[in-house]
């Protein structure tokens, strides 16, 4: 309909990127909030910029967009270095976090706006927006003012807004946060879906890891103006490249611990080892609550070549609905050991002792400094 | 009475007695409309059907002379029709100086914005009787204006004492009314919602045409209803400016008051000025239902 | 508490009789340069006479306002005399705000000129002034002997003029008319009318605020028309930068007259002020002060104060009948407002 539904392979080099960022940096006045930024995002491709608010996502994606313009590096489309062109010129859909509709115009005129700003021939426009808005499932409400519609329905509109032009790039900043839990699950689904249908190349701005993990090909982990890690979700939950990103992507426990001559990792009186070497002396060892395996009955601490063991006592129960959390006390360390929840109330008391274990591929290890 | 009250449902009694809070607030502010405004403008209505005598003199009378006269002479019907034009065309130079200002104090944030917002609003702390003379000092025949105009080798035009000067004199008295008015109407003009028609392919002149003008419609309304009832009802001005050549109905009805004593035309252009606000009134009215449906 | 309140109505009661009886009279008469003159050169001197009265000078603008004033305290007047223009003093007439000025009132009033009775107006004539050219004395530089000097081509742009119906303006059309050969102002002004159409063009302001005076004095304009009494002062005033001429073909005077406001509460001390104003007296000490000509013809008074009024010109003086005018000004300011502020858009 509007771009070929292409399939994607995943493998498309890189080397030929669609949307690419080279050396972009953003200063206000002496405050730069973006340095050195470089990112390639291949045809077709969702990919996430994610992190906490002031990471500097936003104002990366305003700059792709043109409504600001970066201090340094260069903005390149298809080849087309765009740095230096105007918003309307740039060929882009943008849905904006507060959606942005036009508050005077119906929500066909809203949708028409970009093929009217393009030319397009009124049988022309009209076709488009009735297909755009079919595609949102907002074909009955096309008359109506956005004032009269419910925040899920503004965002499916700004959605078709953004995508009737049949832009070279989409760009959805925070489109989910308005929204409440239940319908923010339900857009999660059907942007995607939208995005795969078109195979149109989209830059997705958000803070929340779970809809970054759920959506996109891969994330872009940001802080404080810099690129912490770009990879696939996997990539990132399972070998995140620092602690930032371990602790910012997912649940971990984060303790704090010294390197042994041999190699291995002093916690407390336990001795734990990892698949990954630790460079420094004084190390962070982060592990995700669930990874944990806790043996109620065991008193024997003997590691071994494939797991971690330690001997904790429990401090406290969290019951969260599916998931209940253990707060175990590790020589003054705490732990957290998520279980999914089963019918049976668990009958473990504050106080109880037990076995902690996890496997030496989970035990994720930075330096401290880090 | 009393037992009465002890009879009646809790709930019964609230509605009553909110409703008597709300008419002894009111009643103030009534009294001082009826005796202040209402009365006055009864006495006005009335006078306007007596009868004018030569040298001053009011007979008590009850006769629509003053009225038929009035829409029959020629002078009056131009004093008018002159009256709302030239309001018309002060208020279409106000709105044209002001919504650029309005629209960059609208963006402008923090300190910067609180600064220019005083700046905008001080005129306001001059008469308008000392502003004017500023005027009459700046477009004086030998004044910098006019030496400005000679400077780049053009005649200077009479700038004064003349519908040029009262134009501009009101321009200024009214900017920052009109600037106000425009920045109260621009709530609904939100960064996002220009950036979206950026985005969306609009150039800048569009999208100030399809977005940003009609968004702010609601304040031009406002500012436009505000400056034309002032400049029409304004006298000081047009008074210093007009060089006596300026005929208005404000001007007019001093003229009629206090010069020539003619109080029963004066009421009657009184209230003629009256049904012309009402008129505006109407107008902006519609107006406004147009740009909100 | 009705006993309480009525003590204090009756002592609010008491106070006001008694402020009464010390005798106030509340005269209105011109704010400005007229009210500072006038109570120099009368009030002062009336109250040092009879200590037992107070004058209280309420001053107004313009007798239009005077009037207005007195016809919304028709019921219970707070003011005794009024000093206004003849033709507002007839409207007040008519409407019946005043009581006649006769030999009862004061003896002096045998003794006016004649010109200071009308027909029809309760008051007396008080002070007689008379229309000037009035002239930057940097940029006219020789004293004006005509009125045709406001025609003369190199002031164009520099004249102001206050138009009717301001009764300068009307007061300028008799004028004209007469310098143009016209025929009896009370019938047909065309020909003044036509020839104030010829002046127009050059007329930089009809309506100089905040008077005619002062823009002449700084300069703005050249030339243009006043009461001589405010140019003399005026021209003391700026240090000799307006000048005043008294044109040879004589002028029009205009009439300050003094009235008795009926059921007036001063009373008899209202008369004595009156009887005051009228005397030879009080009549040479305001003509010495501000040069308006007398209206009591045994006034006595210095020769250079003299030379300042119209009083040794009389026989050049039109002789105005204001109520006259009165019944035609409509139209001169008609004709006005048609045939000659147009011409000089």
């Amino acid at each position: 309909m509007m771009h070929q539904t292409i399939k994607r392979d995943g493998v498309e080099t890189i080397g030929n990127p669609h949307l690419s960022l080279e050396g972009i940096n953003k200063k206000y006045g002496l405050v730069e909030v973006i340095s050195n930024l470089n990112l390639e995002v291949r045809k077709g491709e969702l990919i996430a910029l994610l992190g906490p608010s002031g990471c500097g996502k936003t104002t990366t994606l305003r700059m792709i967009a043109g409504l600001i313009a970066p201090s340094a590096g260069k903005i390149a489309v298809g080849g087309r270095d765009v740095t230096h062109i105007a918003p309307h010129g740039r060929d882009m859909g943008l849905v904006f976090q507060s959606y942005a509709l036009f508050p005077h115009m119906t929500v066909a005129k809203n949708v028409a706006f970009g093929l009217e700003m393009r030319g397009l021939s009124r049988a022309d426009i009209a076709n488009k927006v009735a297909k755009a808005l079919s595609m949102v499932q907002l074909e009955h409400l096309a008359e109506r003012k956005p004032r009269e519609l419910s925040g899920g329905q503004q965002q499916r509109v700004a959605l078709a807004r953004a995508l009737v032009i049949e832009p070279s790039i989409l760009l959805l900043d925070e489109p989910l946060s308005n929204l409440d839990a239940k319908l923010r699950d339900e857009m999660r689904t059907q942007i995607r879906d939208i995005q795969q249908q078109l195979g149109i190349t989209t830059v997705f701005v958000t803070h929340d890891q779970v809809e970054a993990l759920s959506m996109c090909d891969r994330i872009v982990v940001m802080k404080g103006g810099l690129i912490e890690q770009v990879g696939t979700p996997h990539e990132i939950y399972e070998r995140p490249a620092t602690p930032f990103v371990a602790s910012f992507v997912g649940r971990t426990n984060r303790v704090k611990g010294k390197r042994t001559a041999d190699g291995c990792i002093r916690i407390g009186s336990s001795m734990i080892r990892s698949a990954t070497p630790a460079g420094q002396d004084d190390v962070v060892v982060m592990v995700r609550p669930h990874r944990i395996h806790i043996d109620w009955n065991a008193t024997s601490t003997e590691q071994d070549e494939t797991a971690n063991r330690t001997a904790a006592v429990l401090s406290r129960i969290t019951f969260i609905g599916d998931v209940i959390q253990y707060h175990f006390d590790v020589d003054g360390s705490e732990f957290i050991v998520e279980e999914s929840t089963k019918k049976s109330q668990s009958s473990h008391r504050h106080g109880d002792k037990a076995v902690l274990s996890w496997s030496v591929e989970d035990t994720l290890v930075f330096g401290a400094d880090q | 009475m009393t037992t009465a009250t002890f009879d009646m449902p809790v709930g019964a009694q609230k509605p009553s007695s909110t409703a008597g809070i709300a008419v002894a607030l009111l009643l103030p502010i009534a009294l001082v409309n009826a005796i202040g405004f209402i009365l006055p403008v009864f006495n006005l209505a009335r006078m306007s059907f007596n009868e004018a005598l030569p040298g001053g003199g009011i007979a008590e009378a009850f006769t629509a002379a003053n009225w038929t006269g009035l829409l029959q002479d020629s002078f009056y019907i131009e004093l008018i029709l002159n009256s709302i034009m030239v309001s018309l065309g002060i208020t279409l130079a106000t709105l044209l100086v002001s919504y650029p200002i309005a629209l960059y104090l609208h963006r402008a944030s923090g300190a910067w914005r609180t600064f220019l917002t005083v700046l905008v609003i001080s005129p306001l702390l001059t008469s308008a009787v000392v502003r004017t003379y500023g005027w009459i000092a700046l477009l004086a025949e030998q004044g910098p204006v006019a030496n400005v105009i000679a400077s780049m080798g053009f005649q200077p035009p009479r700038m004064m004492f003349n519908t040029t000067g009262v134009v501009i004199g009101l321009t200024e008295i009214l900017m920052p009314y009109m600037i106000l008015s425009l920045m109260a109407g621009f709530g609904r003009l939100d960064p996002k919602v220009e950036e979206a028609a950026r985005t969306l392919g609009a150039t800048p002149f569009r999208t100030f045409w399809r977005v940003i003008l009609p968004l702010t419609l609601p304040g031009i309304a406002l500012g436009c209803l505000l400056c034309f009832v002032l400049s029409i009802s304004s006298f000081i001005t047009p008074k210093l400016m007009g060089g006596g050549r300026v005929f208005l109905l404000a001007t007019e009805i001093y003229d009629q008051a206090i010069v020539t004593l003619n109080w029963p035309l004066a009421a009657t252009l009184s209230m003629l000025v009256l049904i012309i606000f009402g008129a505006a009134l109407a107008v902006y009215s519609r107006v406004l239902r147009m740009i909100e449906g | 508490m009705f006993a309480r309140l009525s003590i204090a109505v009756s002592a609010l009661t008491i106070a006001a009789v008694s402020s009464a009886s010390a005798e106030t009279v509340t005269l209105t008469a011109y704010s400005g340069i007229f009210q500072e003159h006038y109570t120099k050169a009368v009030i002062e001197p009336f109250m040092k006479k009879y200590p037992d009265i107070t004058v209280q000078f309420y001053s107004m603008p313009n007798s239009a306002q005077m009037l207005g004033t007195l016809r919304a305290q028709k019921s219970s007047p707070q003011i005794d005399v009024a000093i206004l223009d003849v033709s507002v003093a007839k409207a007040g007439t008519d409407e019946g705000l005043f009581d006649k000025v006769d030999e009862s009132v004061s003896a002096n009033v045998k003794d006016l000129y004649p010109n200071a009775h009308a027909e029809g107006v309760a008051g007396v004539g008080v002070t007689f002034d008379n229309l000037v050219i009035i002239y930057n004395t940097d940029q006219v530089k020789t004293a004006p002997t005509s009125w045709n000097a406001l025609w003369d081509k190199q002031y164009e742009g520099k004249v102001i003029i206050q138009a009717a119906p301001d009764i300068q303006g009307t007061t300028f059309t008799i004028i004209s008319n007469k310098l143009a050969g016209g025929g009896d102002y009370k019938t047909d002004v065309s020909a003044g009318i036509a020839k104030i159409g010829e002046l127009a063009p050059g007329v930089q302001t009809w309506d100089p605020k905040p008077d005619v005076y002062a823009p002449i004095a700084n300069g703005q304009a050249a030339l243009g028309i006043g009461w001589n009494a405010r140019a003399q002062i005026y021209s003391g005033t700026s240090g000799g930068k307006l000048g005043v001429a008294l044109p040879e073909e004589g002028s029009g005077f205009q009439i300050n007259t003094i009235n008795l406001v009926k059921n007036a509460p001063a009373g008899e001390a209202a008369k004595k002020f009156i009887d005051y104003a009228l005397s030879p007296e009080a009549q040479a000490a305001f003509t010495s002060e501000m040069f308006y000509a007398p209206t009591n013809s045994k006034t006595v008074i210095a020769q250079d104060a003299l030379k300042r009024t119209a009083a040794d010109d009389m026989d050049k003086m039109i002789d105005i009948d204001w109520l006259a005018v009165a019944k035609v000004r409509d139209g001169i300011t008609e004709q006005w407002r048609r045939r000659i502020i147009p011409l000089s858009r």
